[in-house]
């Protein structure tokens, strides 16, 4: 599962703040437990989420130093990333600059996006009589709404 | 830079808790789904930019900002998101400026300390406020 091994292979900076993110939420929500077992299997250079609260308190510090407020700061409004929504929009060859209000436009409309799609998805799940959303409710959501007609021929994976 | 292509998607963990944010408590989500939101989100996120941008060289500026993706979000049919984007931008721009605030007032304190001359820089800032 290649979506599974995100963390696995992080080198930049953004590892740290992403990490210190999930960790945030390990201690906001204990019952939620995202992270797969393979990835702590294959990273025995990054700490598993459950680990205690030690290398949160130092690791930013010594990595991020100056950036470290502004990230937690962030955090705190957007629930996504935004150096790595940044990367994202950096794919597109003809954006040259974005202001960090732009990205951060852009990761808050993908949390609405995810939370839109979420819902659109579940009723068909809710149609079919079921609790777990599975892949065809969200490709059936996809191919009813118009407004999500360009993700057409970039799902299939 | 982006060194692999995993550097592109979207944390699992935060994908879940916004997925299981905005479904009924009984709602559960299988993780081929999950995968295929994710991936979704990816995409819009790159389908808002380049149409961000394709606006932005129209109007001639090179920099993208916020109304660019506001304006943008209304064009592709998600105007529905703007209002309560707007509302966070406002936020957000509120708390920058806020922190570069607190930022230059900590400076100001530790020259009083330190130089007298400081007292000038205080009045001036006061002065701002």
């Amino acid at each position: 599962m290649a979506s599974e091994n995100l963390f696995a292979h992080e080198f930049s900076e953004e590892h740290d703040l992403e990490l210190e993110q999930a960790m945030e939420t390990e201690a906001d929500e204990p019952g939620e437990t995202e992270e797969p077992p393979e990835v702590v299997d294959e990273t025995p250079d990054s700490p598993p989420e459950e680990s205690t609260t030690e290398p949160l308190a130092d690791k930013p510090v010594t990595v991020t130093n100056g950036h470290k407020p502004s990230a937690d700061h962030e955090a705190k409004m957007t629930q996504l990333p935004l150096a790595r929504i940044r990367n994202i929009m950096k794919l597109d060859p003809d954006m040259q600059v974005a202001t960090n209000e732009a990205v951060f436009t852009v990761a808050k409309a993908v949390e609405l996006f995810i939370a839109s799609l979420s819902r659109e998805s579940y009723t068909y799940t809710a149609q079919s009589k079921k609790k777990t959303i599975q892949k065809r409710d969200v490709e059936m959501a996809i191919s009813a709404v118009d407004s999500l007609m360009f993700l057409d021929g970039a799902m299939n994976f | 830079m982006v060194e692999r292509i995993e550097d592109l998607n979207l944390p699992n963990s935060v994908i879940a808790r916004l997925i299981k944010e905005s479904l009924p408590e009984s709602a559960s989500v299988s993780k081929e789904a999950r995968a295929a939101i994710a991936r979704a989100a990816s995409v819009f996120a790159i389908f808002v930019t380049s149409s961000s941008t394709a606006l932005a060289h129209k109007q001639n500026h090179k920099t993208i900002t916020a109304k660019d993706i506001l304006q943008t979000l209304g064009e592709l049919d998600f105007e529905s998101f703007v209002p309560s984007l707007t509302q966070d931008l406002e936020i957000y721009r509120k708390m920058v400026k806020d922190k570069k605030e607190s930022k230059a007032s900590k400076k100001d304190t530790s020259t009083t300390a330190e130089n007298a001359n400081a007292s000038t820089t205080a009045a001036t800032e006061d002065a701002t406020e």
